[in-house]
């Protein structure tokens, strides 16, 4: 008998997401969380959690959390950071992030923190809307999609055009590594934990900024069942967004 | 023989799990869940699961809580 797979020990024993059913927070949380259990970073760990459905990793993942105000994070993580290395203590300090949190209210700090090339890491779930207040246009909508506050689709004359965080983040000289994966088959899902652990590893090595931007599914909002919502990631947003590495110092 | 744990209590029914099984051991069960929809079920009786973990890793709600290789 070979366990193959067995819960994170670092997910809280009988938690359960409150996610929408189908929701890919939950499998960003869990590939999250089988890293910090690969790297054995539970015990050093403080988290950073958000304004948005991300709230809700404080919920499950059994490391040390804070609650910052929305778009806040990165700002956050930073005096963690630093107050503790102050006093000798490596922390390993990481944000989870909506792309509304991360890129929109918080575009300021989020972008000085890499800029700063603060040794965080940063996780942002791109499900290109406000998905906790009840859908509407994000900083990430994509132009023609239909939100609650752009009814008949996002136009350049009135919403402007989306941003593509990851590139933006890996134009900043402090940042490390920066990349976009997405969530919607099981070769991306490998992918995504690949990308996570190297840019906690980059953390670890004290190289700067990491960041990894993750495509995810709103099927909520989207008014789509999580199985279509995974074809719309794979057949349009992957190809407005486009998945890959576009900072990573160490293979320069 | 190879198998894998669901938790009745976190499944959510989003059928994620039922789909991407290659030997298609996964179905719809007569249960009624949390969210008031039918939840998944493991049902293999020929032993055909091949330990794969494909069913866990697309799990949003880690609802399936094992997969074990035997
Ligand atoms: C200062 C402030 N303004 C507005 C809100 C309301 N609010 C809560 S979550 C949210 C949007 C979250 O969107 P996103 O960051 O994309 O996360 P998601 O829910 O989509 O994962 C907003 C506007 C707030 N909590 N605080
Ligand atoms: S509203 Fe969207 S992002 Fe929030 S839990 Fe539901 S499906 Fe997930
Ligand atoms: S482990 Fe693989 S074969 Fe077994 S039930 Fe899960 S997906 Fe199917
Ligand atoms: S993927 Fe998980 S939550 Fe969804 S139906 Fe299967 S066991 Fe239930
Ligand atoms: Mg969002």
């Amino acid at each position: 008998m070979q366990t193959i797979f067995s819960t994170p020990k670092s997910i809280k024993e009988n938690s359960t997401f409150t996610f929408c059913p189908g929701c890919d927070h939950g499998v960003a949380i869990k590939l999250v969380a089988q890293v910090i259990d690969e790297l054995n970073l539970q015990e050093e760990t403080i988290a950073v959690a958000s304004s948005g459905c991300s709230v809700f990793l404080y919920d499950s993942l059994d490391v040390d959390c804070i609650e910052s105000p929305h778009g806040r994070a990165c700002a956050v993580a930073t005096g963690i950071k630093r107050a503790h290395k102050a006093q000798g203590n490596n922390k390993f300090v990481f944000t989870y992030q909506g792309d509304g949190d991360f890129a929109s209210i918080g575009l300021g700090e989020s972008l000085h923190s890499a800029l700063r090339g603060e040794n965080i890491t940063a996780i942002c779930i791109n499900n290109t809307n406000y998905g906790m207040t009840g859908g509407q246009l994000g900083p990430t909508t994509a132009m023609g999609q239909i939100t609650t506050t752009s009814q008949s689709g996002r136009n350049k004359e009135y919403h402007g055009f989306p941003i593509k965080t990851a590139e933006h983040i890996a134009l900043c000289e402090g940042s490390s590594f920066s990349a976009r994966v997405a969530l919607y088959d099981i070769k991306n899902i490998i992918n995504a934990k690949k990308q996570i652990k190297k840019a906690f590893e980059y953390q670890q090595k004290g190289l700067g900024f990491s960041f990894v931007e993750i495509l995810s599914s709103c099927p909520t909002n989207w008014k789509l069942s999580p199985k279509d919502s995974h074809k719309k990631i794979q057949e349009e947003l992957s190809k407005i967004y486009p998945l890959g590495i576009f900072k990573d110092v160490e293979n320069e | 023989m190879s198998h894998i744990k669901i938790d009745n209590n976190k499944c959510k029914s989003c059928y994620l799990c039922v789909d991407v099984c290659p030997k298609k051991l996964i179905k719809k069960s007569e249960t009624i869940g949390k969210t008031g929809e039918y939840i998944a079920q493991f049902c293999d009786k020929n032993n055909e699961c091949i330990a794969c973990a494909q069913c866990a890793m697309v799990c949003p709600d880690i609802a399936i809580t094992e997969v074990i290789k035997s």
